[in-house]
C-alpha cells in the first residue's frame, strides 16, 4: 500500500524522505539560520544596496549608480586613509608575522618558565580591545606625566608629543598591533612546531645539517600552513583597524589624529557614515574594502599552495 | 553545485530586494496631549547632568501631573552614533540634547521639529544673542535651543606668575611677553593649550579677536583676510617661537605639572580644587589675552529639541521652553551645585546669579560671554570644520605657509557651501 501511494507522488518522495532523514536536524538549525540571515546576511545584502545609494541614514534612500564608486576613486583623503592603512597592514603583519614565530620558538618548551612566559605574551589577545587601547593612551600620555614620557625623562630626555607627532603615528599603531597580537600568532606557531616529527631533525642532525639549514629547511616549509594562516588572518584584522585610532588618536575634530596622519579606511567610514550622515558612501567603502581583503587573501592561500608544489 | 549557487543567487537577490524596500518616513501620529503622556529625554554628558536635567523634569511633573519625562545618559563619545540610529528606525527619545550643532543637523534631514511652529523662538530674547544665532539653522529654522553655555578662560598659577614677577596678560603682546619672562624665570612650561588645541575652535579666537570671521555675512568664506592671516600667524607662533604643546594636556593636568598659562574651559574650574586639592590658593583665572580688535571668546554649549517622530512634540516643547524659567534654571543649579557641577544657563541674565561657580569666577566667564561668539551657522561648516582644522594644523606643524593653509581652508569651505 504505501508503495502504491509512493508511486502516485514520485516527485516528493525524495524531498518527504530528506525531510523524514535531516527535518530534526534542520529544526535544530533554524535558530542559528535565522541569527544568521537577521544579522548577517540582511544587513550584507542591505550594505550592498545602499552602497549604489545617497543615503543619510534618516531618509529614504536615493539609487545613484556607481556614484558613491566614482567619488571614492577621486577622493584624496580616501587615498591617504588607503595609503596609511597600507603601510600599517605591511609593518604590522610582517613584523607581527616574525616576532610571533621567533617567540614561538623560544618558548615551545614544556617547562614551567616557557608556559609562564607564553601566558604572558597570550595575556593582550584575551585582554578587552578598548582597555589595551586606554592604557596604551596612559602610557602615551603627554607631557611628564605619560609612562613612555617617565622613561625618556630618565635618560635626560625632553616629553615627546606622541600623540600629536604626524611622523610617529603609523610606528606607534603597528608597535600597538604587534605587542596585542604577537602572543595569538605565537600559540599558533607552538602548536605548529609541536606537529613537526622529531625524526626529521634526528635525520638532517645525522646528514651533518645545521642548526640554521634545519630551520629553514624543515621547520620554515612545515609551518607553510600556519604561516599563511597567521598572515590570512593578520591582514585581515589589520585592514579593519579602528579602535586605535580612534581611542587612541582621535584628538581634534579629526577622526585621523593630526594631519589625518592615523586615517584608516574604516575609521574614515565610520567617521562618513555616522558624523557625516554619508551611509551610502560609507557602504561603498565598505564593499572596497571587502574587494581588497579578499582578493589578498587569495592571493596568499594561492601563493602559499604554490609554494608547496615547488 | 549549481544548485548551491542557484540557491545563494535567489537568497542575495531577495535580500536585496528587500533592501531596496529599507527605510520610509512618515509624519508621526501625536497621541492625546491631555492624556497621561511618558517622554524620554536623552542628555549628551555624564550622569550627574542626567540627574541635573532630572530635577528640573520632576519639577515639571509637578504642575504637568500627567506627563513624565525619563532622562538618560548619552556619552559624548558614542551619543552621535546612537542618535543616529534612533533617527533612523524613528524609535529614539522624545527630546534629545547635544553639541550645538547637532540638532540643526539632524533637523535639516527631517529628524526634528522647528520649534517656531511651538513658539519657541520667543526664547532668542533670553538667550544670548550670539549663541542663539549658532543654534538656529542658516534656513530660519529652529531645531533646537541653547541648553547651556561654555567658554574659554585663562588660568595661572599664581605661584609661578609670581616667581617671575608677571601680572595675568591681558593682550597679545602681554601673553607674548609673559611667556618670555617666564622662561627667562626658569620656568620650563609657560604656556598650553587645552580646549581647541591644534583645533579651530582654538583658533576662532585669535581669529576673532584680530577681527576676522570664517564667514562674511552672507556665508561666503572669509579666511582670505589680513586680519585672519595676522591671527593664525599669532597661533602658529605661540607653538613654533613660544614652545606651546601641540600635545593636549588637560587643563588642570597642565596647572599640576608646571604650567603657568593655560587657555582651557570654563568646566575645569570646578575640578581644580577638588581633584588637585594640592593646587589650592596656587591657581586663578582671567579672561583670555585681547588681540587687536578686542577680547572675543568662542562660546559653546549645549542644544536642546524634540524629535520629529515623538508622539508628544507639543509637551516635549513645553517642556524645553519651561527648562528657561527661574524655577527650572534655580532647580538644575541647586543640583548642580550639590554634585559640584559646572553649569551656565543659556539665559543671559544668568550667567553670574544662576551660576555654580564662584562669584569671581562667574564674572570672568560672564565677561567672555557678554562679547563672545558662536560656531559659524552657515552651510556646510560642520562638513568642513574637521579638514579647517587639518589645514591649521599644517601651518602649526611647518608643513605649509599660513596664506597657503588658509586658501586650502577657504577652498574647502566654499566647495562644502554647496
Amino acid at each position: 500500500m504505501a508503495n502504491t501511494a509512493d508511486m502516485a507522488t514520485p516527485a516528493a518522495s525524495p524531498l518527504r524522505s530528506a525531510l523524514r532523514r535531516y527535518g530534526t536536524s534542520y529544526l535544530m538549525l533554524l535558530p542559528f539560520l535565522a541569527l544568521f540571515a537577521g544579522f548577517l546576511l540582511w544587513p550584507l545584502a542591505n550594505s550592498l544596496f545602499l552602497s549604489f545609494t545617497r543615503f543619510d541614514g534618516i531618509n529614504p534612500a536615493e539609487f545613484t549608480g556607481l556614484d558613491n564608486f566614482r567619488r571614492l576613486a577621486g577622493d584624496a583623503r580616501f587615498r591617504h586613509a588607503l595609503g596609511n592603512t597600507a603601510l600599517y597592514v605591511v609593518a604590522s603583519v610582517g613584523l607581527g608575522t616574525l616576532l610571533s614565530l621567533g617567540l614561538a620558538l623560544a618558548f615551545n618548551g614544556t617547562s614551567r618558565p616557557h608556559r609562564i612566559m607564553r601566558t604572558l605574551f597570550f595575556l593582550p589577545s584575551v585582554t578587552s580591545s578598548i582597555a589595551l587601547m586606554l592604557m596604551w593612551k596612559w602610557v602615551l600620555f603627554p607631557s611628564d606625566v605619560g609612562l613612555a614620557n617617565t622613561v625618556v625623562g630618565w635618560f635626560g630626555g625632553h616629553a615627546v608629543a606622541w600623540l600629536a607627532t604626524p611622523g610617529l603615528t603609523v610606528p606607534i599603531l603597528v608597535l600597538m598591533s604587534v605587542w596585542g597580537g604577537m602572543g595569538y600568532g605565537m600559540v599558533l606557531y607552538v602548536a605548529g612546531l609541536g606537529s613537526i616529527p622529531e625524526e626529521y631533525y634526528e635525520a638532517a642532525r645525522i646528514d651533518g645539517a645545521s642548526t640554521w639549514q634545519q630551520f629553514r629547511r624543515i621547520t620554515l616549509p612545515l609551518l607553510r600552513p600556519v604561516t599563511t594562516y597567521v598572515v590570512v588572518t593578520g591582514l585581515i584584522g589589520a585592514f579593519q583597524v579602528f579602535e586605535a585610532v580612534y581611542i587612541v588618536f582621535r584628538g581634534t575634530n579629526n577622526v585621523g589624529g593630526v594631519l589625518d596622519s592615523g586615517l584608516m579606511i574604516v575609521p574614515y567610514l565610520y567617521d562618513q557614515g555616522f558624523t557625516h550622515f554619508r551611509l551610502g558612501y560609507a557602504s561603498a567603502i565598505a564593499w572596497v574594502l571587502f574587494v581588497i581583503i579578499f582578493v589578498l587573501s587569495l592571493v596568499n592561500l594561492r601563493l602559499g599552495r604554490a609554494m608547496k608544489e615547488l | 553545485m549549481r544548485r548551491t549557487t542557484a540557491v545563494c543567487g535567489t537568497v542575495l537577490v531577495a535580500l536585496l530586494s528587500a533592501a531596496c524596500a529599507t527605510s520610509g518616513q512618515s509624519e508621526t501620529r501625536q497621541a492625546d496631549q491631555n492624556a497621561p503622556a511618558a517622554l524620554s529625554f536623552w542628555s549628551t554628558g555624564g550622569d550627574d547632568e542626567t540627574a541635573i536635567f532630572q530635577k528640573a523634569a520632576d519639577l515639571y511633573k509637578q504642575s504637568h501631573p500627567n506627563v513624565t519625562i525619563k532622562v538618560q545618559t548619552l556619552t559624548w563619545d558614542d551619543a552621535y552614533a546612537k542618535l543616529l540610529a534612533a533617527a533612523s528606525s524613528r524609535s529614539g527619545p522624545d527630546i534629545l540634547s547635544g553639541g550645538m550643532t547637532w540638532t540643526i543637523q539632524f533637523g535639516a534631514r527631517g529628524a526634528m521639529v522647528d520649534l517656531r511652529k511651538h513658539g519657541l523662538d520667543a526664547l532668542k530674547a533670553q538667550a544670548q544673542p550670539a549663541q542663539w544665532e549658532s543654534a538656529v539653522s542658516p534656513d530660519g529654522s529652529v531645531y533646537g535651543v541653547p541648553l547651556d553655555m561654555s567658554t574659554f578662560a585663562l588660568f595661572y598659577r599664581k605661584d609661578l606668575l609670581d616667581q617671575a614677577k608677571v601680572t595675568p596678560p591681558k593682550t597679545w603682546e602681554e601673553l607674548v611677553a609673559a611667556i618670555d619672562k617666564l622662561r627667562a624665570a626658569g620656568v620650563r612650561k609657560p604656556y598650553s593649550q587645552d580646549w581647541g588645541n591644534l583645533d579651530w575652535i582654538g583658533y576662532f579666537n585669535y581669529l576673532y579677536q584680530a577681527g576676522g570671521s570664517f564667514y562674511t555675512p552672507d556665508c561666503k568664506p572669509a579666511l582670505g583676510t589680513p586680519q585672519a592671516q595676522q591671527a593664525l600667524t599669532f597661533w602658529a607662533d605661540l607653538y613654533r617661537k613660544h614652545g606651546a604643546p601641540t600635545a593636549t594636556v588637560e587643563g588642570s593636568d597642565a596647572l599640576d605639572t608646571g604650567t603657568a598659562l593655560v587657555v582651557a574651559g570654563n568646566w575645569i574650574a570646578k575640578g581644580i580644587d577638588v581633584n588637585k586639592p594640592e593646587l589650592k590658593g596656587k591657581w586663578a583665572m582671567t579672561t583670555l589675552p585681547a588681540g587687536p580688535a578686542g577680547p572675543t571668546t568662542f562660546i559653546g554649549g549645549r542644544a536642546i529639541g524634540v524629535t520629529s517622530f515623538s508622539k508628544y512634540a507639543q509637551i516635549g516643547a513645553d517642556f524645553v521652553k519651561f527648562l528657561y524659567s527661574d524655577e527650572a534654571i534655580t532647580a538644575i543649579v541647586d543640583e548642580a551645585k550639590k554634585r559640584n557641577l559646572p553649569f551656565i544657563p543659556p539665559r543671559a541674565d544668568k550667567v553670574v546669579s544662576a551660576s555654580t561657580f564662584t562669584p569671581e569666577q562667574a564674572q570672568v566667564f560672564e565677561a567672555s560671554i557678554r562679547t563672545g561668539k558662536a560656531a559659524p551657522g552657515c552651510p556646510g561648516w560642520d562638513e568642513s570644520a574637521g579638514d579647517v582644522a587639518k589645514q591649521l594644523q599644517s601651518a602649526i606643524l611647518g608643513k605649509a605657509d599660513v596664506r597657503t593653509a588658509l586658501a586650502e581652508a577657504a577652498k574647502v569651505m566654499e566647495r562644502n557651501a554647496g
